[in-house]
């Protein structure tokens, strides 16, 4: 592993330079970057959310913290609107955090809030949450509901295909997919024995893939329901992203940034690639960024990396001191890397050229 | 997994762990009563419980969760191994707020084998590194036991895999009842900790806090079961206890069980053992559910302790001299 971080590397990363980092109390359960890339939200384990305004990413004291949810905060989205955020907790409710940090109550149900994802063009948007076997959209103001769907056991995990007309959900033996806007709703279940954890969807719908339990990923390719298979993690898949041109599956699980080709023929019968790593450190999240073929990855040690995919660079964000990176994302625009760790630290590092 | 013994996180690690108390019971034996007595005592503890009954609980407490007992079998080769993949999402989620509470209490439905419950500590390495099986308790209701034991296997299961036994109801039976009733909970485990109750009234240091299996604490409760070599061959669920007093062989011993575990682990319920390997000081413990095994050790043995390694198994279709046998020969040469 000659692409790892090194002694010829500088000891310190962005985050010194061009970042701020602000210890909230309580573990960082998600972090979200509103569609206008105005604004970061940081979510944790004690209910509370803070919020850094564009204007002041590299002043962590101006953030604005405050208590939206009795209990965790165990899930964490943009609005599908341009501004604010969205909330699921313990506490079974789903909260609305506009930009000026007003909070509204969008449900309440009987089990707990644990995936929120929404869709935009811009034009139209849907909200969609996960609560047990249910997976409930609504329409973009959050009000209406248009449809719940039932599912053989409970959602691990919910994504929108990049059009918005299909929701696909992840469960035990399998994901559902559906449409969105169908009048009679058919489910396209996809089969796969055990408990599967996660879940990704290619950016043209090729494909379709789940995290499981076993240390291993399933995919199923949508044009003919093709079986793959992806294995040999040393430990869960906990977090993974297509990038945006869709040509690699980026996952952590492994002390090594796992890429899984999803071109000329793979990923089957296709080694992975390896981007760069920390040896005997576990990988805990990735992001890919939405304008250049760049990922980032945050390790269990606390340590947060970028590597080029395609010539194999290594840029240290922060390097290690803490706890394990738990919520890592980029911003739209791609000018924000935001991350925060299971012992509480928040993190803006701001990618704008100045 | 069963041919390789897992390394627990050492002692020191152990004690961070959150402790977890499974519950388990016939319907009408009574786990809400123990349970609300567990709430409601004045311990100054805090405990998140994991209920599948919604409603029945009669006291107030913000950290009561809702689960559904989903259950599903790992592709892993153990062919028995069954896990509940909604208690790893549960614990990992109230993980997320530690700070909140000392401990973690899963309660099962009657029906429930505790099998899966139990596996879930040993197949999730997020699971294990955040929490601890502390104790499986069974309630058991002295009033209908013996009747609920003919009918209901998953009863006889919820008595072997228990490390504490509830013998709850006594006031509505006689001494002479209830000493059947313990000889025969004896017979299925002869090392569970056994305590009697009335309205789910046990001391809660006899239910929280059992600090995983005292092996030797055990045995001394239950010392007659070990001279037993009436039967050679149980259809049974039953008790079967092995002492070596020869220091034994670590790899030899690993291989024996992994392949012990392999060849019978269906019908292994659980295994536990103290071990005395040559060349350490410390005292080795192993636990097994069916095929799933780990261990890991605990620390030196006591001053003036005899260095005696000692292994049970509970389970069914058990060979007693094969067993034997085989633990004999992982003495060290």
């Amino acid at each position: 592993m000659s692409d790892t971080v090194n002694d010829t590397m500088p000891a310190t990363g962005l985050l010194e330079r061009r970042g701020a980092m602000r210890q909230m109390e309580g573990q960082i359960t998600g972090c979200a970057i509103s569609r206008d890339s105005q604004q970061v939200a940081f979510a944790t384990g004690e209910g509370d959310i803070m919020v850094a305004d564009r204007a002041d990413w590299g002043q962590s004291d101006a953030w604005n913290a405050m208590t939206v949810h009795d209990g965790a905060i165990l899930a964490l989205a943009p609005d599908a609107a341009p501004t604010g955020f969205l909330t699921g907790g313990d506490d079974n409710a789903l909260r609305r955090v506009a930009a000026d940090g007003g909070v509204s109550d969008l449900a309440k149900g009987r089990r707990w809030i644990e995936h929120i994802t929404t869709w935009s063009n811009g034009k139209g948007g849907v909200i969609a949450f996960a609560s047990g076997k249910q997976v409930e959209l609504r329409d973009a103001d959050g009000h209406t509901t248009l449809k719940v769907l039932e599912h053989p056991s409970t959602v691990s995990g919910i994504v929108f295909d990049a059009k918005g007309k299909r929701i696909a959900a992840s469960h035990y033996n399998g994901a559902s997919m559906w449409f969105v806007q169908a009048r009679v709703d058919t489910v396209r279940p996809l089969e796969w024995k055990g408990s599967h954890i996660g879940i990704a969807i290619h950016p043209a719908g090729e494909a379709l893939v789940t995290s499981m339990q076993e240390s291993e990923l399933h995919g199923w390719r949508l044009s003919d329901g093709h079986n793959m298979r992806m294995s040999g993690y040393p430990s869960k898949v906990q977090s993974m992203a297509f990038t945006r041109n869709g040509k690699w599956l980026v996952t952590s699980g492994a002390d090594t940034i796992v890429m899984w080709p999803f071109f000329g023929g793979g990923p089957m019968g296709k080694p992975p690639a390896e981007a760069g790593g920390l040896p005997g450190v576990m990988c805990t999240r990735v992001a890919c960024h939405p304008v250049h073929d760049i990922v980032a990855a945050g390790f269990a040690d606390g340590s947060v990396l970028m590597a080029d995919t395609s010539a194999q660079r290594i840029l240290p964000v922060c390097v290690g001191g803490s706890g394990a990176v738990t919520a890592l994302e980029f911003s739209p625009d791609g000018c924000c890397l935001a991350f925060g760790s299971e012992d509480g630290r928040a993190c803006v590092v701001d990618l704008s050229a100045k | 997994m069963s041919d390789t013994v897992q390394a627990s996180p050492d002692a020191a690690a152990q004690n961070t762990l959150v402790p977890v108390t499974v519950l388990t019971g016939f319907l009408g034996a009574g786990k809400t009563t123990l349970l609300n007595h567990i709430l409601t005592a004045q311990h100054g503890r805090k405990y998140a419980v994991v209920v599948n009954e919604f409603g029945e609980l009669g006291v107030d407490n913000d950290l009561v969760v809702d689960a559904d007992e989903e259950v599903f079998e790992m592709n892993n080769g153990c062919i028995c191994c069954t896990v509940r993949g909604d208690l790893i999402r549960i614990l990992g989620n109230l993980m997320k707020r530690r700070a909140k509470f000392d401990g973690i209490i899963v309660e099962t439905t009657g029906l429930a084998d505790p099998a899966p419950v139990a596996q879930t500590f040993f197949v999730d390495e997020d699971v294990r590194g955040k929490t601890r099986l502390d104790a499986v308790v069974t309630v058991v209701d002295a009033y209908n036991v013996i009747q609920t034991l003919d009918e209901s296997p998953e009863a006889v299961n919820q008595i072997a895999f228990a490390d504490v036994i509830i013998l709850n109801k006594t006031d509505l039976v006689d001494e002479v009842a209830l000493a059947t009733i313990e000889s025969r909970i004896r017979a299925i485990n002869a090392v569970a900790r056994l305590h009697r109750a009335q309205r789910g009234d046990v001391p809660l240091s006899d239910v929280l806090d059992q600090g995983g299996f005292d092996l030797q604490r055990a045995l001394e409760h239950a010392p007659h079961f070990l001279e037993d070599t009436s039967h050679s061959h149980e259809a049974d669920v039953t008790s079967l206890s092995y002492e070596v007093e020869e220091p034994l062989d670590a790899a030899k011993f690993q291989a024996w069980i992994g392949a012990v575990l392999q060849e019978q682990g269906a019908d292994i319920l659980r295994a536990k053992g103290i071990l005395n390997y040559a060349g350490e000081d410390q005292r080795f413990a192993f636990q097994a559910v069916h095929m799933m095994a780990d261990g890991g050790f605990i620390g030196p043995w006591k001053a003036g302790e005899p260095r005696v390694s000692r292994l049970v198994f509970i389970g069914r279709n058990l060979n007693r001299p094969q067993l034997r046998r085989g633990f004999e020969s992982c003495r060290a040469k």
